[in-house]
């Protein structure tokens, strides 16, 4: 028996790989994890056999609608509607369940930006099926089930998620766990222009909204170096000399859990299956022990350097190169050999 | 007088989980569970909440009996009474059929405000909030920073990427709070001394909700687990300098350089 609270449905009905693309706050682009996520989709779409669609909405969003076709979708269903130019979870989440219930997708991811981990559920819920947060890839088994895998477990186990009698199957990505696709410009797609009931939001009101004004500062998961503090390096003063070589470096400073957790650095500076991956040339890691977790957020660093004072520390398991040695000290040596050979100055 | 329900999880305090190297299975026996941190931070929300305008903190989890030590703390903290949603029937739920008994448990409440944790450190899916919220069909918002009472609206900050928001919500609502954002008191001895003799903590098994056994745990979750594997090692050098720190770091960037990750000016 099924769950009478489950409207009755036809899985054969569902076809399609959907993917919830958001334009940036200046309405200029669409996010950089909104392409990755179609990149992903269009791979599963050709195993399945199937299109890749996508569901733009906002307000002032038509101008956009070519460009997930040229990332790799086949089908792009615009809803550009000025009710949309305020964000209300309920309202967006509303959308876009009205949107794929109309072409039943087999699959509908959403990126998990954090709008979209809040929206996710919500739209899910509306189909009342189920849904796999935080998913890093995507299989299809032998029975032609779609299998969502995702780390479910401190980062060191992979759990293979398949939705029974549910459709869509329901996932959100973080961003930078796929790769942004090439742009191509001579791929060629539909393009429909939809036209939604938008509901009023209902009991919540938007009152103001200012842009953070970040510091030029590059976003760990954008940089080249990273070096990263973990609970050893003990203090907030610590973490500054970690700035230090990350200046010097041409890198930015981010942290492990424990430290985020500790309060000397901020959680959009965590690495890890909790925080961000990574993808720089160079990782430093610098008095983290290494719990999996972490170690997960850093599979894509080309090259990573562990400094730990513990030899047994599992973070060298996961080093290319390993320092056993106290960072107080060895930072400074770093610090001064750079700048004796000239690294950082005149910049 | 605000009623405020806090959804809170029990959970394995998963930075002390290892794993077998020998099973390569995890090893979960001898882990303590805690509540889950970020959770705390709902419940401190909830009890500023209460110092500011007055009210009652009623917090509820569905787990397993061993959970009372967790509604303990948060009525230790200063929460008003606790439900421990409890049935073998609940088992084996994904987010949607936990979100279902947390909804009708709350339906069966006089709330005007529903408080979570942004996510749990076990899952860390962050779902939970918004499927009650879709349940009961109330506005909701998550990665609340500050909450407070205006004209009987609550009126709750929260910032973004790459922007702070404010927004006001009619009541009842229920909104998640940031984590990091609230340090969560302590548990004082007086309240403990009040849960000893009072005892505010109620058992909710099925028998009193009264839930389709084929809407809730494994057989009203879609979503199942079909394998588990290792995530595969990433290959690394591991190559390892001990010694003195002058001597590691030449040794590091004679390595970096050859590679040109560190580039001389």
């Amino acid at each position: 028996m099924v769950c009478r609270e489950w409207p009755e449905i036809r899985l054969d009905e569902y076809e399609g790989v959907w993917v919830a693309a958001f334009a940036d706050d200046e309405g200029e682009e669409i996010e950089e994890s909104s392409l990755q996520l179609i990149g992903a989709a269009r791979e599963l779409a050709d195993k399945l056999g199937t299109y890749v669609g996508v569901a733009l909405i906002g307000s002032g969003v038509r101008k956009l609608a070519e460009e997930p076709i040229y990332y790799g979708a086949d089908r792009v269903y615009v809803v550009d509607d000025e009710r949309l130019s305020v964000y209300y979870p309920t309202v967006w989440g509303r959308v876009l369940y009205e949107l794929a219930s109309k072409y039943k997708p087999e699959v509908f991811l959403i990126p998990a930006t954090l709008r979209g981990r809040e929206l996710a559920p919500y739209v899910a819920n509306s189909f009342r099926t189920g849904i796999t947060a935080d998913l890093t890839s995507m299989d299809v088994d032998e029975k032609g089930n779609v299998v969502l895998i995702r780390p479910p477990f401190g980062g060191f186990m992979l759990a293979h998620i398949v939705t029974r009698d549910r459709r869509p199957v329901m996932g959100s990505v973080r961003p930078n766990i796929f790769p942004t696709p090439e742009r191509d410009e001579s791929r060629r797609g539909e393009i429909h222009e939809e036209r939604i009931d938008i509901p009023s939001p209902k009991g919540i009101r938007l009152l103001g909204r200012e842009p953070i004004l970040r510091k030029e500062e590059i976003p760990i998961e954008k940089a080249d170096v990273i070096v990263a503090g973990g609970k050893g390096i003990g203090s907030r003063e610590g973490f500054e000399l970690l700035r230090r070589l990350a200046d010097l470096l041409g890198g930015v400073v981010a942290g492990s859990r424990k430290a985020v957790d500790a309060g000397w650095i901020g959680h959009d500076k965590q690495v890890g299956q909790t925080g961000k991956a990574v993808k720089p040339n160079l990782y430093i890691a610098v008095a983290i022990s290494g719990a999996a977790q972490h170690v997960f957020g850093i599979r894509e660093a080309k090259r990573v350097v562990a400094i730990n004072i513990d030899p047994d520390a599992p973070i060298f398991e996961h080093a290319d190169y390993g320092i056993v040695g106290d960072y107080r000290e060895v930072i400074p040596a770093l610090i001064e050999l750079l700048e004796s050979m000239g690294i950082g100055r005149g910049e | 007088m605000l009623r405020m329900v806090v959804g809170i999880k029990w959970v394995p305090n998963t930075t002390s989980v290892n794993i077998d190297p020998k099973t390569g299975t995890l090893i979960r026996e001898g882990i303590p569970s805690v509540v889950n941190p970020h959770d705390l931070e709902a419940v401190e929300m909830a009890l500023r909440l209460k110092d500011e305008y007055g009210g009652k903190v009623t917090v509820i989890t569905m787990s397993p009996p061993s959970a009372i030590a967790g509604l303990e703390h948060v009525l230790g903290m200063g929460a008003d009474e606790a439900i421990l949603v409890s049935d073998r029937a609940f088992a084996g739920a994904d987010t949607l059929a936990t979100s279902y008994v947390l909804a009708k448990v709350i339906e069966r409440l006089d709330y005007d405000l529903i408080i979570f944790g942004q996510e749990t450190i076990d899952s860390s899916t962050a779902h939970v909030g918004a499927q009650v919220a879709s349940w009961l069909d109330l506005p909701y918002i998550y990665y609340v920073t500050h909450a407070e009472l205006r004209d009987g609206k609550l009126v709750v900050r929260r910032s973004l990427e790459s922007a702070n928001e404010t927004y006001e919500l009619d009541l009842p609502a229920l909104i998640s709070v940031a984590m990091h954002s609230l340090n969560p008191r302590r548990v004082k001895i007086s309240n403990k001394l009040r849960v000893k003799f009072e005892n505010p903590i109620r058992t909710w098994s099925n028998q009193v909700l009264g839930l389709d056994p084929d809407c809730i745990g494994l057989r009203g979750s879609p979503t199942a687990l079909s394998k588990i594997e290792m995530v595969p090692k990433v290959p690394r050098k591991n190559e390892i300098f001990k010694g003195d720190a002058k001597e590691a770091a030449k040794w590091l960037l004679e390595r970096l350089k050859e590679e040109g990750l560190v580039e001389v000016g």
